[in-house]
């Protein structure tokens, strides 16, 4: 029951976020910098919570359960790897574009930035060990 | 590590989804523990020798090189 739940919760988040997006991006205004980083920032939540919730739906139907030791061992080593990507990015988002622009980010680009490459990190490398072991 | 739960599996005519239903895991991990790609914990090695009605000596092999 607990399982159905969380499937069901997991969809209605997913409409929300696609809703969401799609509100944003057919508004009128330009779209600037941040904007360019906070969608592909996203369609990576989307699509990691898609193929998450897709997986958790198959084992729900074939009476399995949607997590055990293995996918725990996954996202803890997925963690480690998007804690040491946000490190770096970090680094290296303000470096970069010092040396690019010849002037310092804004801040909160810089947080963007990290969620982002951190996040993506994570999303993959969840995905990688989950499939290929780990 | 080798296993030998394909062998017993086989054995006692589970298939790998009947096996992952009786220890409480997904089959992929049953899939993965087979090719030798995953070191499970104490309790799933212990639940599996369980079914399979060995022990964890016997059903996984230690390669010491």
């Amino acid at each position: 029951m607990k399982e159905k739940n969380m499937i069901i919760l997991g969809i209605g988040v997913i409409v929300l976020v696609i809703s969401t997006l799609s509100f944003y991006l057919i508004k009128d205004d330009a779209i600037d910098l941040f904007d360019i980083i906070a969608i592909p920032m996203l369609i990576v939540i989307i699509i990691f919570a898609s193929y998450t919730l897709y997986d958790k739906i198959k084992n729900y139907k074939a009476g399995l359960p949607s997590k055990d030791e293995r996918l725990e061992n996954a996202a803890y080593k997925s963690g480690y790897y998007g804690f040491i990507a946000a490190i770096w990015s970090a680094v290296g988002i303000n470096l970069i574009y010092n040396l690019m622009f010849d002037k310092d980010i804004r801040g909160g680009l810089v947080v963007a930035g990290v969620v982002l490459i951190s996040g993506a990190v994570f999303a993959f490398s969840y995905i990688y060990f989950s499939r290929k072991g780990c | 590590m080798k296993t030998r739960i394909k062998e017993l599996r086989a054995r006692y005519d589970l298939t790998q989804e009947d096996l992952a239903r009786k220890v409480g895991v997904r089959r992929e991990t049953i899939v993965f523990l087979e090719k030798g790609k995953y070191n499970p914990s104490l309790k799933l090695a212990y639940d599996i020798a369980k079914i399979l009605k060995t022990n964890i000596e016997d059903l996984f092999i230690f390669d010491e090189s």
